[in-house]
């Protein structure tokens, strides 16, 4: 299966994208969570505050389906 | 004079009523670039070393930047200074909305206010006509309420700023409320421009400002408008806003919980950004010149209480009167908020004093007795809506904590400044530091108290490793310049530390603006030198070693965290000791944290280091010299 993550500002160093200047394509296992696909990448999800997908914010335990886009979202550095 | 400037600064005197116009110095300007150094250069001439924040001697200036009101992004904050009664010292606090661009329109780059008026003012300003108009009806009247009733008067076209009764008070935690729900919330400017019977400001202008390169410019800038709009950070910012990342707080053990007693709330969904974008939002709102449209405006409904709209509550009051007043229903989060900015209170000092509050109530130091009767109890809306009326009046031990929690330790004893959480007399903001190192080293050197928007680090302390100090001091410097030169341009830092634009497209921006022709490093000297200087400041106003006042409170090293993700996390008193001694030598200080003669001549500020020495307080020379690079080196990218 394969979805697609994208991040910006510090994230976007780790997530290291490969299709455009803030898109990575994954493949993974259909019923991983956000999480644990952030662990397999070797991205600290600590670093990421939470997912934005279809308009939604979804915290990291919400499952990505085939093709998806993810936003990786991370923290505000100060409200 | 340069182009991007309105090129006027008025002079007031509220003791006499004179209104000066002078020409902006440009100079002055080109070296301490705008904002927040502009103010403090001013602050360091002007104010006698031992004049009272509140009396006639303090100036209280509103400054703008040569890129305020121009074709830039976010251009709209308005920097308001002046010494802080709160900390003492060198002080200074921003808001968005519109009033800056708005003063630069009416034809003024800076208001310079001195003195006491003799009775309530307004100062009004359309284009030419500047009044100072009698506020007698306008007094006792809380902000918002203020800002309304002078919109239903003047005409919706201008830009209000107003203080509520703590300004009028000199509670000395007060804001300055701007647009329904805009504050300049920090080192009490509220108070001052109370102190100066100035109930409120407003501005109407229409004329037009002229920069160096304006094909250049528009070229710039859209380039940046069509780059940041497909950054990933901009839907979900513009939906959410900051209220979002208190989960992530939580899940990372950084929440202030009951008065920084853990960092672990239970019910942190109830409190959520979901909750307030589901029960609260009513619309989302944005600032001068701003796509992002990250304010919420918001209702607070709760059943026996009137239905009150709002801005807000953002991250910072979010989790300071939310998880730390140990609140379960974002209702109620926002009706907090809403009380807060109508009294004019900072709703960041506001929540660190009712959770100061609370924790000396569950302790039994303050009683209901003291407390006329009533309870002050975590979670109660009700306790701190009678808590906060005793405070902005000034009645019984409602007097204490008009002071601040510094303040109140003080008058309370019995123990009660180990969890006082404030250094140098400001609050804490919304992040505790206790598993966070570089976070409590930026709240202990920053130099209005403890304030994250000088430097904020949990994520390089996540990257470092939580639980060693070693190498965050140069960090923190390094923020210390980069993070606060967006307060001294009066920009909004959302758009360099969210959406990438970085540190030299805004200083390009700046040249096609004002064809200075400044480079970034020169930019980030500049603010190393606003930095010392407002440390020269504050050593010469509290005449003690730099290092006396840089501690945070104990809870801070004595107390590990007892519960949630971080539960036994904590610093040792001699961590902080070392944070401390790489943070001077960092900064080419001594060990008493001293500024020396090398380091402040070498920035230009040979007044400063004479003035220090002559207090005996000025660093002795450090074996070596001092580092050539105070810091971390120059980093293109934020953290």
């Amino acid at each position: 299966m394969v979805v697609f993550f994208k991040a910006g500002s510090e994230l976007r160093h780790k997530l290291q994208p490969d299709v455009d200047y803030y898109t990575r394509r994954v493949e993974t296992e259909p019923g991983r969570t956000v999480r644990e696909i952030l662990k397999d990448l070797g991205l600290d999800p600590a670093f990421v505050a939470f997912v934005y997908v279809e308009g939604k914010v979804k915290n990291l335990d919400y499952v990505p389906t085939e093709g998806q886009n993810l936003t990786l979202q991370p923290p505000v550095s100060g409200g | 004079m340069a182009r991007g400037f309105a090129g006027t600064t008025l002079r007031i005197d509220l003791g006499t009523g004179a209104i000066r116009r002078q020409p902006t110095d440009e100079a002055l300007f080109r070296r301490w670039h705008g904002g927040r150094g502009v103010v403090a250069k001013i602050c360091y001439d002007e104010v006698p070393r031992d004049a009272d924040p509140l009396g006639p001697k303090n100036v209280f200036i509103m400054n703008t930047s040569p890129m305020s009101g121009c074709l830039i992004p976010a251009g709209s904050k308005v920097e308001f200074g002046s010494v802080s009664p709160l900390t003492n010292g060198q002080g200074d606090s921003n808001m968005g909305g519109h009033l800056g661009p708005a003063l630069k329109f009416a034809g003024y780059d800076m208001v310079i206010f001195t003195g006491i008026s003799p009775r309530p003012v307004f100062l009004f300003i359309d284009n030419d006509t500047v009044e100072l108009r009698d506020a007698s009806g306008l007094w006792g009247m809380k902000s918002l309420d203020c800002e309304k009733k002078l919109k239903d008067e003047l005409g919706e076209d201008y830009e209000i700023a107003t203080i509520g009764p703590a300004g009028e008070n000199g509670i000395l935690f007060s804001c300055i409320t701007h647009d329904f729900g805009r504050q300049a919330g920090r080192t009490g400017q509220g108070a001052v421009m109370g102190s100066k019977k100035l109930k409120a400001i407003a501005v109407r202008g229409n004329r037009s400002l002229h920069v160096h390169d304006m094909d250049g410019l528009i070229r710039h800038v859209t380039s940046i408008i069509k780059r940041t709009q497909k950054h990933p950070n901009m839907e979900p910012w513009q939906k959410y806003g900051t209220a979002f990342f208190i989960s992530w707080s939580n899940d990372n053990a950084v929440i202030p919980t009951r008065n920084f007693q853990t960092t672990y709330y239970e019910d942190t969904n109830k409190i959520d950004g979901d909750q307030l974008v589901e029960k609260c939002l009513i619309t989302h709102k944005a600032c001068f010149g701003c796509w992002m449209n990250c304010g919420k405006y918001t209702k607070a409904v709760i059943p026996g209480k009137p239905e009150v709209h709002l801005e807000g509550p953002e991250y910072e009051t979010g989790s300071l009167c939310g998880s730390n007043l140990g609140m379960k229903d974002i209702n109620h989060v926002a009706y907090i908020n809403w009380m807060l900015d109508n009294l004019g209170m900072d709703s960041m000092s506001g929540g660190g004093v009712i959770g100061f509050g609370m924790e000396c109530f569950e302790r039994g130091l303050i009683t209901e007795k003291d407390l006329e009767g009533h309870s002050l109890r975590w979670g109660s809306v009700d306790d701190v809506e009678h808590f906060l009326d005793m405070v902005a009046n000034r009645r019984g031990v409602g007097d204490w904590f008009a002071g601040g929690t510094k303040r109140a330790a003080e008058k309370i004893g019995r123990g009660s400044e180990k969890f006082a959480m404030q250094v140098k007399g400001q609050e804490m903001s919304g992040y505790d530091g206790r598993w966070a190192p570089g976070m409590l080293l930026s709240y202990m050197t920053a130099d209005i108290g403890a304030h994250h928007n000088r430097s904020w680090t949990i994520t390089v302390d996540m990257a470092e490793g939580r639980e060693s100090v070693e190498g965050r001091a140069k960090i923190v410097v390094y923020l210390q310049h980069i993070r606060p030169l967006m307060d001294t341009w009066c920009i909004c830092r959302l758009f360099w530390g969210e959406l990438d634009i970085t540190p030299e497209e805004i200083v390009e921006t700046l040249n096609l603006i004002t064809g200075w022709g400044v480079n970034p490093e020169e930019c980030l000297r500049a603010s190393e030198m606003i930095w010392n200087l407002n440390r020269c400041h504050y050593l010469e106003r509290n005449k003690a070693n730099g290092r006396t006042f840089d501690y945070p409170p104990a809870r801070s090293w004595e107390d590990k965290i007892p519960s949630g993700p971080g539960k036994g996390k904590g610093v040792s008193r001699e961590q902080v000791e070392q944070m401390l001694d790489e943070y001077y030598a960092a900064r080419g200080w001594d060990s008493k944290g001293n500024p020396t003669r090398a380091v402040l001549e070498d920035l230009g500020l040979k007044d400063a280091a004479d003035n220090v020495e002559r207090l005996g307080l000025l660093g002795v020379p450090i074996p070596g010299g001092i580092p050539p690079v105070r810091g971390e080196k120059y980093k293109p990218k934020a953290f």
